[in-house]
């Protein structure tokens, strides 16, 4: 399979009190939807698209997101990434998100499923200037799980780390074998399809009792937990037996949070 | 590792490496569970064969991809101090755990670590080490300040990493006697079973890279998170 290089590259800015794309730039297989300016909650809207089927060995996508002071952001995608299965070779995606200080930035694609025999690694840069906010979600299926195919990808590494003013606060690498995350499941009574979402909020202090009323959330196939970060902003991480209860309990987070942070009550499906 | 007899010089570093590993020396690592108190709390792990899943599928890779490898790097770092990389390895220790009181414990173990070391042994270099991570306001970490007791005490790298093998599994596993329904036989029969996985585990890890470094359990995360307002607890973490 011949490398295929997708580039994409976005800067938003204020302008007038709204946020704009000052500056857009992409190739295949990256698309971007018309910007959607949500005057309700203060935010532009911007869906990447990917026409194609999905990932397929050799694409090697690299995307650059920046807001600059003053300017909100949702950045979403409108389905599943799915990895196809790879006879040869692998894919990789490097995303690198920035945010200025008094910017806001939420990324929350839609999930990621890989497929049997594929081999992804994903590379997630953030860097945040003191004062700017962000939240970013990322979710994992187990694969195709309607069809009994599930945990069977040959290699899967996500990494995500996120740097304040510089200093890194935050590195994660996820990189299990199927078969460990499989076992993990079933240990800890999350089942066949068990799905992850990997939360990161960077912003000021959200205040008293929004981490007790997200505890709150836990139960009928949903765990959650909350915890402060080194520097600078909370993890947020969820299980959930199934995609459904994931999203569930996502959307639940944001309508939490969105009591302190407005522009997480953008409707991320709009378009 | 050979076969000849040990030196007046090996037996050196291996009694202070004991001296650093026994439960009697005060890193207050007793007072941690490393997130097995959370697991139980969830009624994720529940009995001698839960808890034997729970080492296996979570305590050891965690070694082979993040402690083991931070141990290996620091130590080679501090052959000739390098203290940017020393400032890199100890942030990254800290933001490689997302929950909170993992990183404090690694914190409040690595600090009373370095500093016992520099009391203890007035070494150089653990006093020009807590001289650094002050100036620079390092976070401390556990598995770092294992390898700075190794360069002081002058023990071969292998050696470390199987006392900060040791110490991760046997301090789970001493935690996991005092909130589980298990014996010290069925532990030390767990301790024997992770011991053999040592050498085959540390080796992996020495190859691990800078970048490589990081993994994490989930659900250990998410049980460290609710642990911290747990209503009932008796472990720091």
């Amino acid at each position: 399979m011949a490398d295929f290089y997708g580039q994409l590259s976005l800067r938003a800015e204020a302008r007038d009190g709204r946020t704009v794309l000052a500056a857009q730039a992409f190739r295949a297989p990256f698309h971007v939807s018309k910007p959607y300016w949500d005057a309700d909650t203060g935010t532009l809207l911007v869906q990447v698209v990917n026409p194609t089927a999905g990932i397929l060995s050799g694409d090697k996508l690299e995307s650059d997101i920046a807001v600059g002071a003053g300017a909100a952001l949702l950045v979403t995608t409108p389905s599943a990434s799915r990895v196809f299965k790879m006879r040869e070779g692998s894919a990789e995606c490097l995303q690198r998100f920035s945010v200025e200080r008094g910017g806001w930035m939420e990324v929350m694609p839609e999930p990621l499923v890989p497929h049997r025999g594929c081999r992804y690694r994903q590379v997630t840069r953030i860097e945040m200037e003191p004062g700017g906010g962000l939240f970013f979600a990322d979710m994992l299926m187990p694969g195709r799980v309607a069809h009994d195919e599930a945990w069977l990808w040959d290699s899967l590494c996500l990494e995500v780390d996120v740097r304040l003013g510089g200093e890194l606060i935050l590195r994660e690498r996820f990189h299990p074998s199927g078969e460990e995350l499989k076992a993990m499941a079933a240990l800890m009574g999350s089942g066949p399809g068990a799905c992850f979402g990997n939360a990161v909020l960077i912003a000021e202090e959200p205040g008293d009792g929004w981490r007790e009323a997200v505890h709150a959330l836990q139960g009928d196939g949903l765990w959650i937990g909350a915890s402060r970060l080194r520097k600078g902003g909370w993890s947020l991480k969820f299980v959930a037996t199934d995609g459904v209860r994931l999203r569930q309990g996502l959307k639940e987070t944001r309508r939490l949070l969105s009591a302190r942070f407005p522009h997480l009550a953008c409707d991320a499906r709009k378009l | 590792m050979n076969s000849g007899p040990a030196t007046n010089t090996d037996a050196g570093w291996i009694v202070s490496l004991l001296q650093a590993g026994d439960s009697f020396y005060p890193t207050g690592s007793y007072a941690h569970s490393f997130g097995l108190e959370g697991l139980v709390q969830a009624g994720a792990v529940h009995d001698r064969a839960t808890l034997r899943e729970f080492l296996f599928l979570s305590a050891l890779p965690a070694l082979r991809h993040v402690e083991l490898p931070l141990a290996a790097h620091a130590y080679r770092a501090l052959g000739e101090p390098d203290w940017v990389r020393m400032e890199e390895l100890c942030v990254l220790s800290s933001a490689v755990k997302t929950a909170s009181e993992a990183r404090q414990a690694s914190h409040n173990i690595g600090r009373q670590r370095a500093e016992l070391a520099a009391s203890l042994h007035g070494h150089p270099l653990a006093v020009a080490y807590l001289e650094q991570a002050a100036a620079g306001g390092w976070p401390f970490s556990a598995s770092v300040s294992a390898a700075l007791e190794g360069r002081m005490l002058g023990a071969p790298l292998a050696a470390v990493m199987a006392g900060v093998y040791y110490a991760a599994i046997g301090g789970q596993l001493a935690a996991a006697m005092k909130i589980l329904r298990i014996g010290q036989n069925g532990c030390q029969a767990l301790l024997t079973e992770a011991l053999a996985q040592a050498l085959a585990i540390i080796a992996a890890a020495e190859q691990v890279s800078f970048d490589e470094i990081g993994w994490f359990n989930p659900w250990l995360d998410i049980a460290a998170a609710r642990h911290e307002t747990a209503d009932g607890r008796l472990f720091i973490s």
